[in-house]
């Protein structure tokens, strides 16, 4: 069963991530690149934000930084009600593998396994026991329409199906926070909007919170805010709904 | 783990197998080189190993089987009197030439046994009669040799030391460390062909009483005769082995031989392991990005090197068994104990193992955030 995690105005979790005057930069020899200048970003639990600008504006590194993937140079970065900047590496990747997911935009699935087993990956690290785990990736897959397809191997899939199975993967552990990177820039025009659907159903129509980092406008309607970054920080916000679960946004993409 | 590791390794069926060829390389180089390198030592003990002694008493430096020091025949007696001791023998072992038909003469070993009981005498006689070396001029020779000594047929007559010697029997796989043909005869006869005096012997051979310790009744013997040795005959056998090991550098050259086998063994698993990841880069990336820990990531490595150990080592043995079965003979010999395969497949698998690390060490330095940016 997915859980459906209610966030409440009550509770201090309901800010999901607060990222304050967060700075990175990226060093080569002596060079030093910046590429985050001050971001401030705000996201309340169950609401579904977009990441856009150019190439280069910082958005990949904001949601690495989020994702407990890198660490930023100065600010502050809380996630979940976690200060991650105090975290040392283990408990970072913890924090990664029990309560974020990541959808990447080549879907990244394991080559040789199965559908299933690539579900199943996230929980096998998590030392779930292999019954519970194939459980838990059926019906997971069943839940993004692929509950046919859990012994197809990735190569036997077509891109949308294997955005599907990324999706499913990881949702695996349940997390509250799901982090997708271009998740529709491998996907043609049919199945881009399909999958926002779907991650829009799976994440935050259930109270889970979502940042999506893209360039594609055509999915921008599914969400509730669009943050635009330019030169490493964030020069405009565009409310389309109030936050889901709730909101306009996610009735819009139900309807 | 177990799952992952297994299904990406068989995703890639063509470097599988070249690890796979890699790590069949060595176990087979190993068992193979190592088999052939005990079969040829083990021949330096071939006499005291599969004669029907239990003890080996010889000069005080008896150093090797076939190169003995002469001692008094009638010291067999001191011996005979010794608790525990059931049988001694006096047993002559030395070198001279048999005549050959194209006119030519060939270095051989004679080796004499008592006339009585016929202790040390050749055994695998596969035709004629042990006890027929009792007959006049009676020498049994090996199969082995009959090419080296010029196809001798049963009942023929050669010269050995310049004394009539008549074949009558062949042995089986008899064959000397030094290559040199043996022909077992009566001790009279073997010290009329070495042109030794016949009151002198190479060595006692003992059999013990049921009971009896050869370490104790070896013991007794040394301090009952001092100017002698004794020693049970697996220990002689083995100081045997080790005089040709440490005098011809036998072991440093197949020694190197194998080792390089198991180098290039472990190149090859080593290199396919490593590509194997190059080309998984960002699997492993997306593993350590959803939560896997360095140590889950090593375990996944660890487990595809045990897995390709165990299974090129069974492939590896089997085909090291089956040149062992069609390729082992008396002459080359391929002797394959159960302590070299099963140590080979030690080896092969900490060799896998530390072949992992190499590409572990490149998963290291692997940053999840590489899957965020490819």
């Amino acid at each position: 069963m997915i859980a459906h995690l209610k966030p409440s105005s009550n509770d201090p979790l309901s800010v999901a991530v607060r990222v304050e005057a967060v700075e990175k930069a990226y060093r080569r020899g002596r060079t030093s690149t910046p590429v985050l200048n001050g971001v401030d970003l705000t996201v309340a639990a169950g609401e579904c934000v977009f990441l856009a600008g150019p190439s280069g504006s910082g958005k990949t590194t904001l949601l690495s930084i989020v994702g407990c993937i890198l660490t930023a140079d100065r600010g502050r970065v809380q996630i979940l009600g976690e200060d991650v900047l105090s975290l040392d590496a283990a408990r970072r990747v913890r924090m990664r593998r029990d309560r974020i997911g990541f959808v990447f935009q080549r879907f990244h699935l394991i080559r040789g396994l199965t559908a299933l087993e690539n579900v199943a990956v996230p929980l096998r690290l998590r030392g779930t026991s292999s019954q519970a785990a194939s459980r838990r990736a059926r019906e997971l897959l069943e839940s993004v329409g692929l509950g046919d397809q859990g012994a197809a191997h990735p190569q036997n899939l077509s891109a949308g199906q294997c955005q599907r199975v990324a999706l499913a993967r990881a949702l695996a552990n349940d997390p509250e926070l799901i982090l997708a990177d271009e998740p529709t820039a491998s996907l043609d025009a049919a199945n881009g909007p399909e999958v926002m659907k779907l991650l829009r159903r799976l994440t935050t129509n259930q109270g889970r919170t979502a940042i999506v980092v893209t360039h594609d406008q055509r999915i921008f309607p599914f969400a509730d805010r669009v943050l635009w970054l330019e030169n490493g920080r964030v020069v405009e916000t565009e409310q389309l709904a109030s936050p889901s679960p709730a909101g306009v946004g996610a009735q819009r993409v139900e309807s | 783990m177990w799952t992952i590791a297994l299904k990406t390794l068989i995703a890639d069926r063509g470097k599988l197998a070249t690890a796979l060829v890699g790590v069949v390389f060595s176990i087979v180089l190993v068992n193979v080189q190592g088999g052939l390198f005990l079969g040829f030592i083990k021949k330096a003990g071939l006499l005291a190993d599969c004669g029907e002694a239990d003890i080996w008493v010889g000069h005080k430096h008896m150093t090797t089987i076939d190169f003995p020091q002469d001692i008094p025949r009638r010291w067999v007696h001191r011996i005979r009197s010794l608790p525990g001791v059931k049988r001694a023998e006096p047993y002559i072992i030395g070198q001279t030439n048999m005549s050959l038909p194209s006119g030519g003469f060939e270095l051989v070993v004679v080796v004499g046994v008592d006339r009585e009981s016929l202790l040390g005498n050749a055994w695998n006689v596969v035709q004629g009669r042990p006890d027929a070396i009792l007959r006049p001029d009676g020498v049994i020779i090996d199969q082995c040799d009959l090419e080296k000594l010029e196809q001798p047929k049963m009942g023929e007559v050669r010269e050995v030391g310049g004394r009539r010697a008549r074949i009558v029997a062949f042995s089986h796989g008899i064959k000397s460390f030094l290559v040199t043909p043996y022909v077992f005869t009566t001790h009279e006869r073997a010290a009329a062909y070495v042109q030794k005096d016949p009151s002198f012997c190479s060595y006692y051979l003992v059999q013990l009483e049921p009971g009896a310790s050869p370490d104790e009744v070896c013991a007794s013997i040394r301090q009952r005769v001092p100017q002698l040795d004794a020693f049970p005959r697996h220990v002689y056998s083995r100081i045997s082995a080790n005089y040709w090991l440490t005098r011809s550098g036998l072991g440093i050259s197949f020694g190197a031989a194998t080792l390089i086998g198991l180098f290039v063994g472990l190149v090859i698993v080593a290199q396919t392991l490593y590509s194997l990841v190059l080309d998984r880069l960002a699997e492993f990336g997306t593993l350590k990005a959803i939560g896997a820990t360095e140590s889950q990531v090593y375990r996944i490595l660890f487990l595809q090197a045990t897995i390709m150990a165990l299974v090129g080592s069974l492939i590896g043995l089997a085909l090291a068994a089956a040149i062992q079965h069609f390729f082992s003979t008396p002459v080359a010999l391929i002797f394959v104990p159960a302590w070299l395969s099963l140590g080979s497949c030690g080896l092969v698998l900490v060799i896998c193992l530390i072949a992992s690390l190499l590409p572990y060490l490149r998963i290291r330095k692997i940053d999840p955030v590489m899957v965020l940016q490819s």
